[in-house]
Order: C-alpha cells, then sequence, then structure tokens
C-alpha cells in the first residue's frame, strides 16, 4: 500500500480544500492523479494545488469533444506526480474562465485549445490564431468530431498582413520603436516560424511568436488510423527526436492496454533513445557555434555526429527516423558484436568531449557572445512553465528521466545536469555535458542488458480508458496523452512537443538584448527555432521595409 | 558536344542553393545541413548554400506544403532570377506522403510550382540528395547544349 500513499495524499489534500467541487477523483497508476471538477471550480482547483506545490508546471491543456460537451483537462506536473484536473463546458457555450492570471504559461495551450476545438476562453490577454492560418473560416474547428474538411476555404497568406505590437509608440526622447519582422523562410534549417520584434535602436523590446507555418493536423491524422499504425506517424511529428515521440506514444497505448514489455526491450529503448539525445545535442551545439560565427566547432561537432547516425542506422536500419520502438516492445535486437562497437565508438566521442567542454570553457568568442546573454531566471523558469535543458540551465529540476522514470531509466545511474546561471551558456553546457551523460547510460545499458525476448504480440483492439505518458526527449518533457474507445482507432491523442512549452520563454530572454544577438538566444532555446535567416525590417513611421540576410546581420553584430 | 555558353557552363560547375521548409518534419532539413559538413562536403561540387532566393539557381524544398505556407513557397520561387530550378526532397515533398490527406496540407511541391527532380526516401540519405542533384545537373547540360 505504501506506493500508493502519495497520490492518496494529493487526492486528500485537494479534497479538504475544495470539498464538494470535487466530482470524481481516481489514480489508475503510479504518479498519475486524475480529478473531475465542477463547471466553473478549475480556477479553484488549480490555485489550491499552487498552493500544495508551489513549483507546480502546467504540461498542457487537452480539449476532447465528447458529443454534447467538450471536455477540458489541465495536466499539472507537481514534482511528484501528474495530476490532471477536469471540468467541462458545453459544446452549444463553449466558454471557460481562463487560468493565465494564475499561470502565465497557459497563454499558448488556451490559443491552441481556441483554434483547435472552438473553446473562447474569458478574460484570456490575446485568444489570437497560434496554430491556423489566419485566413481559416470563421466557427470551424477541426478537432472537433462532427467538423467537415469541406467548410475550408481558399488559401490565403496570413503573413502579408502588416504587423503590429500594441500601437505605433513615440518614446518620450523622440525615438520610435521598430516593428522587425523575423522568418517564416530561413535557409539554413529547421521549421519555418516568424517572430515579430520590437525595437528601440538596437534594443529588443518586445517579441511575439507566429507559429503554425508546419502545422500539419496530425492530432486528428491520427484519429483516423488504427494505433499501430499511429506508430508511424508520430515518429514523423518530429526528424530530431523522432524516437522520443515514438517511445512515448508506445507508452501510452501499451499503459491503456495493460501491455508489460518485456526487459529487454525496456534497454534497448533506453540505448535508442540516448543515441537520439546525443545525435541532437551534437547538432544543436553545432549550430550554436555557427551562429556566432564559429563555423569550425559547427564541423568539428557535426562530424562527430555522424558516428552517432552510424550506429543508430546499424540498430535500428535507418539513419534518422529510427522506427525502433513498436507497441509490445522493439523492432530488432542488439547483437553482442554491435554493443561492442557502439561501446567502443563511444568511448572517443567522450574524449572528444573533453575537447569540446575546453572550447566552450575558455574561448574567448563563447564567453563574450553567451555569458550573461538571454537570461531566465529560477522564478520566471517555473512561472512560464519552460521544461528540458531550458529549465535545467536556470536550475529547475525537471529531467523526466529522474523524476518520473521509465524504460530501464529507474535502475540506470546517472546525475541530473543543472545550472543556476540560466544565461545562454548555461543552456549549451548542461546539453554538453548530458551527451557525458548518455554515453554513460548507454555503456551501462549494453553492460548490463537482460537476456529474452525483445517483442510481444499485442491486440490491435485497445480497451477503453485513457493514459497519459512523459519522457524527457532531447528538448525536453514531451507528453502524449492517449484515449480509446474500445475500438482499433483511437478516440483522441494529444501531443505536447517541449519546443511548444519553451517558446514563450523566449520574450523574457530576449528582452534587453541587441539585435545581433536575436539568433543566437533564439538557437539555445531550441534547435527547432533557428529561423532567423532573412529578416524584414519596418520602419513603423514610413512604413518603409528593407531586408537583411543573415550574414548581414552577423557583420552588424555587438562588438565586444 | 556543342558549345554552350559561359553563364550556362558557370552553372553547372557551381549551382547555388536556397533551402525551404514548407512544413517538413526536420529530417529531411537536417540531412540537407548534413551535406555541407566533412563527410559529405558538397561545396567541393562547387554547391553552395545561399541565405536570400535571388542568389540561388536552385530551390531544394522539403515538405508538404501546409496551407500556411504555400503562397510563401511561390513568393520564394518567383523571387528566383531566371533560369531557375526545383528539386522535391523527400517523400513528403514528391507527394505528401502520410500527411497527404491531412486538413492542412496541400500534398507536394508540385501542388504549389513546377518540380524537375524528385528525391524520394524518408528521409533521403544525403548520398540521395547529391545523386539528385547531379541528375538536374544533366537535365541542365541536356538543355544547354
Amino acid at each position: 500500500m505504501k506506493t500508493t500513499t502519495l497520490e492518496e495524499d494529493i487526492i486528500s489534500t485537494l479534497k479538504g480544500m475544495l470539498g464538494e467541487s470535487i466530482l470524481e477523483s481516481k489514480s489508475p497508476r503510479l504518479r498519475r492523479v486524475y480529478i473531475s471538477v465542477k463547471r466553473k471550480a478549475h480556477r479553484r482547483a488549480v490555485s489550491a494545488l499552487l498552493k500544495v506545490f508551489p513549483s507546480t508546471i502546467l504540461s498542457t491543456i487537452t480539449g476532447i469533444d465528447l458529443g454534447e460537451t467538450i471536455e477540458i483537462n489541465y495536466h499539472f506536473w507537481c514534482g511528484k506526480a501528474e495530476v490532471t484536473i477536469r471540468t467541462n463546458v458545453p459544446k452549444s457555450k463553449p466558454e471557460i474562465e481562463t487560468i493565465t492570471d494564475i499561470i502565465p504559461g497557459a497563454s499558448l495551450y488556451e490559443r491552441e485549445v481556441h483554434d483547435l476545438l472552438g473553446v473562447r476562453f474569458i478574460n484570456h490577454p490575446n485568444l489570437a490564431k497560434l496554430l491556423l492560418p489566419e485566413s481559416w473560416p470563421e466557427n470551424s474547428y477541426p478537432l472537433r468530431k462532427d467538423w467537415n474538411p469541406k467548410q475550408m476555404g481558399e488559401i490565403h497568406d496570413s503573413s502579408e498582413k502588416p504587423l503590429t505590437i500594441g500601437g505605433t509608440r513615440t518614446e518620450t526622447n523622440g525615438g520610435t520603436l521598430v516593428n522587425v519582422v523575423v522568418g517564416p523562410q530561413h535557409p539554413a534549417l529547421h521549421e519555418p516560424e516568424r517572430f515579430l520584434f520590437k525595437l528601440d535602436g538596437e534594443i529588443v523590446v518586445d517579441v511575439e511568436p507566429r507559429l503554425g507555418y508546419a502545422h500539419r493536423g496530425i492530432e486528428k491524422a491520427a484519429e483516423h488510423l488504427m494505433f499501430f499504425q499511429d506508430v508511424h506517424l508520430v515518429e514523423r511529428v518530429c526528424g530530431i527526436c523522432n524516437v522520443a515521440h515514438t517511445t512515448c506514444f508506445c507508452q501510452a497505448v501499451e499503459a491503456l492496454g495493460g501491455i508489460e514489455i518485456p526487459p529487454r526491450a525496456k534497454y534497448l529503448r533506453t540505448i535508442v533513445h540516448e543515441l537520439n539525445r546525443i545525435h541532437s545535442h551534437l547538432l544543436l551545439l553545432g549550430i550554436a557555434g555557427l551562429e556566432i560565427g564559429f563555423e569550425s566547432l559547427f564541423q568539428y561537432l557535426w562530424r562527430d555526429r555522424e558516428t552517432v547516425l552510424d550506429l543508430t542506422e546499424k540498430l535500428t536500419g535507418n539513419r534518422v527516423m529510427a522506427e525502433y520502438s513498436t507497441i509490445g516492445g522493439v523492432r530488432r535486437d542488439l547483437t553482442p558484436t554491435l554493443g561492442d562497437e557502439i561501446k567502443r565508438k563511444l568511448r572517443k566521442i567522450k574524449e572528444r568531449l573533453d575537447f569540446y567542454r575546453e572550447v566552450f570553457q575558455s574561448d574567448p568568442t563563447i564567453e563574450l557572445r553567451t555569458k550573461g546573454i538571454g537570461v531566465l531566471s529560477k522564478e520566471n523558469a517555473l512561472k512560464l512553465c519552460v521544461v528540458g535543458p531550458v529549465a535545467r540551465g536556470s536550475g529547475v529540476k525537471s529531467d523526466v528521466r529522474k523524476h518520473d522514470p521509465y524504460a530501464a531509466y529507474e535502475e540506470a545511474p546517472f546525475e541530473e545536469i543543472l545550472y543556476k546561471d540560466g544565461d545562454s551558456w548555461s543552456r549549451l553546457m548542461v546539453r554538453l555535458d548530458e551527451v557525458g551523460e548518455s554515453i554513460d547510460i548507454i555503456t551501462w545499458a549494453i553492460d548490463n542488458i537482460p537476456s529474452g525476448p525483445y517483442r510481444i504480440r499485442v491486440p490491435r483492439r485497445m480497451p477503453e480508458g485513457e493514459s497519459l505518458s512523459r519522457v524527457e526527449a532531447p528538448r525536453g518533457e514531451l507528453i502524449h496523452y492517449v484515449r480509446g474507445n474500445g475500438t482499433v482507432y483511437p478516440e483522441r491523442v494529444k501531443i505536447r512537443s517541449p519546443t511548444l512549452a519553451n517558446i514563450i520563454s523566449f520574450r523574457e530572454m530576449i528582452r534587453g538584448c541587441y539585435i545581433a544577438d536575436i539568433p543566437a538566444v533564439l538557437v539555445r532555446l531550441d534547435p527547432c527555432f533557428s529561423c532567423t535567416d532573412r529578416m524584414v525590417f519596418i520602419d513603423e513611421k514610413s512604413g518603409r521595409r528593407w531586408v537583411w540576410t543573415m550574414n548581414e546581420l552577423k557583420a552588424r553584430r555587438r562588438d565586444p | 558536344m556543342s558549345p554552350i555558353s559561359l553563364s550556362k557552363w558557370a552553372r553547372l560547375k557551381s549551382p547555388w542553393i536556397l533551402h525551404f521548409n514548407s512544413g517538413a518534419c526536420n529530417a529531411c532539413d537536417i540531412e540537407v545541413v548534413a551535406l555541407l559538413t566533412p563527410r559529405y562536403d558538397v561545396e567541393r561540387f562547387g554547391i553552395l548554400l545561399k541565405g536570400t532566393p535571388r542568389h540561388a539557381d536552385v530551390l531544394l524544398a522539403t515538405g508538404p506544403v501546409t496551407r500556411q505556407t504555400a503562397l510563401r513557397l511561390k513568393r520564394i520561387y518567383e523571387l528566383m532570377p531566371e533560369p531557375k530550378f526545383v528539386i522535391a526532397v523527400g517523400t513528403c515533398a514528391s507527394s505528401g506522403a502520410p500527411f497527404k490527406k491531412c486538413y492542412n496540407v496541400l500534398g507536394g511541391i508540385d501542388k504549389v510550382i513546377p518540380v524537375d527532380v524528385y528525391v524520394p526516401g524518408c528521409p533521403p540519405k544525403p548520398e540521395a540528395i547529391i545523386y539528385g542533384v547531379t541528375k538536374l545537373l544533366e537535365k541542365i547540360r541536356r538543355a544547354a547544349e
């Protein structure tokens, strides 16, 4: 009984604080708590949770169309368990009060639910479109079950509308603020995103991201494919942390169906997951070097990254899209020869790591461009609910592998890397040190892997129910929430990628920085957003536009 | 072999490339960047990745084309100087692949702009992308002769 005490404690504490507002509560497995509250009681419930656990962060908000009503689930990580607070609104009048004044980090999640399900959050500061194009027809919400794709109109490019943050403002000393639009086209890397920067001279005053250029509608597509087909779909959510997505989804479905996978599969998942983390972190560190003009560092790091991709290919069959995890285990076994080869080659990377650490610690260019730049304090990191290396760079304990262990991480010996400065340099060093930890985990896993089968047969049909799975993707906490309805198709699949959690903190980091720091700070936040290669500068007064390329921008960087 | 003009010869010797992501998952994009790194090093063929459409001869486009990027993709294509060529990198860019029926996806680069070479794969290996570029160069050479 001792294992369930924590969950029961949470439920009884909240029951004591909220009384009759709680309709239902349950704890289906370790570290998962679900609480249904009455309509309009959700704000009190959130405040109560925050009072009991001050370091609670909001993981995401899931909306589900139940026919007559729309159910809204607030998923919180309170440091010890994932608490879901659930309420619903009638579909005829889908309105609910916002929680952004209690948790500012809820802003983007509420906009997402508004976009896709049409729930209006009363008193939300800016309930604009987040994912869908601005030309999307009114009253058309793709995640509602009765939505008809024929309601869509013609394509219009939303990005051509003039952009402003607030109104034009003239400073007291006569200077004006200037709007700068960054993206979405960017030749170097990654997803198309657009940012609007408000500048006073060379200093950034405010920024507003516009996401959704890569919004494809995977959550809707997942409802129309069978569970085992969805494994291949979620693999393609992101091409860098694909292993995290499949592992997370498979874990969610296995929890839903009550499937226990063989221990060997757990270890194999751990190995591939960590290989994926090494390749992703090396990639990011390289790009970070490139953005501050340190191109040789980029070339060195990417050369070492190729070794990891080779190992991934030998183990899984593909360099990038591993498609390794599957419901009930993994697809391929590890041979002892390959295990030795992985250990040998990773040992070489570990030696190289000492060299990179020396570069990052002693190179004057890196020091000038990263130390004390883009600072995110611990308080703000908690308030904005950031995850992953960004949170750990600000000293917030957030490693899912440590605090909510899955696969073989419960037994694996490793340290959670924490830096407390919260600047760009800390965020880079967290990633560099984590590569070393990952190599140790892989070596340990290969040495201690249990024998036995690596996959079991599972039924295609999954029972009615719900499950929430968390993994530590290279960029932070990744969440998949799966609800089954007793058929081979899922009722709802909700994916919260770490980038969405972190992008909100960019505003906090970049305020007060120089134009030339924009690409560098952006990259250190998350490699999925290094999209600053072409900028259109708009002078607010005259409406004059001009374009700078990345190289021109680099040339204008601040002199040390 | 008939003589070809200086500009055509130069284009064959050093095609400058612009990369655009129209809603891809990053896998193809990372492989495009991997082309520049020491193992594949496409600069030895004179291939350079450029920052602006105005400098580019070849558009390397990835992704299944989301509604929000569609007109942007068209605009970038129109910004490129003539003659211009397009390579669709990846299965998504060629046909829309698993996202073909998604509500926010048009399903392939050729739904918006003309494509010269398709490189299938999820994602295609860097070797395959290099092969795609050489196929395009062959095409240009044949047209020039």
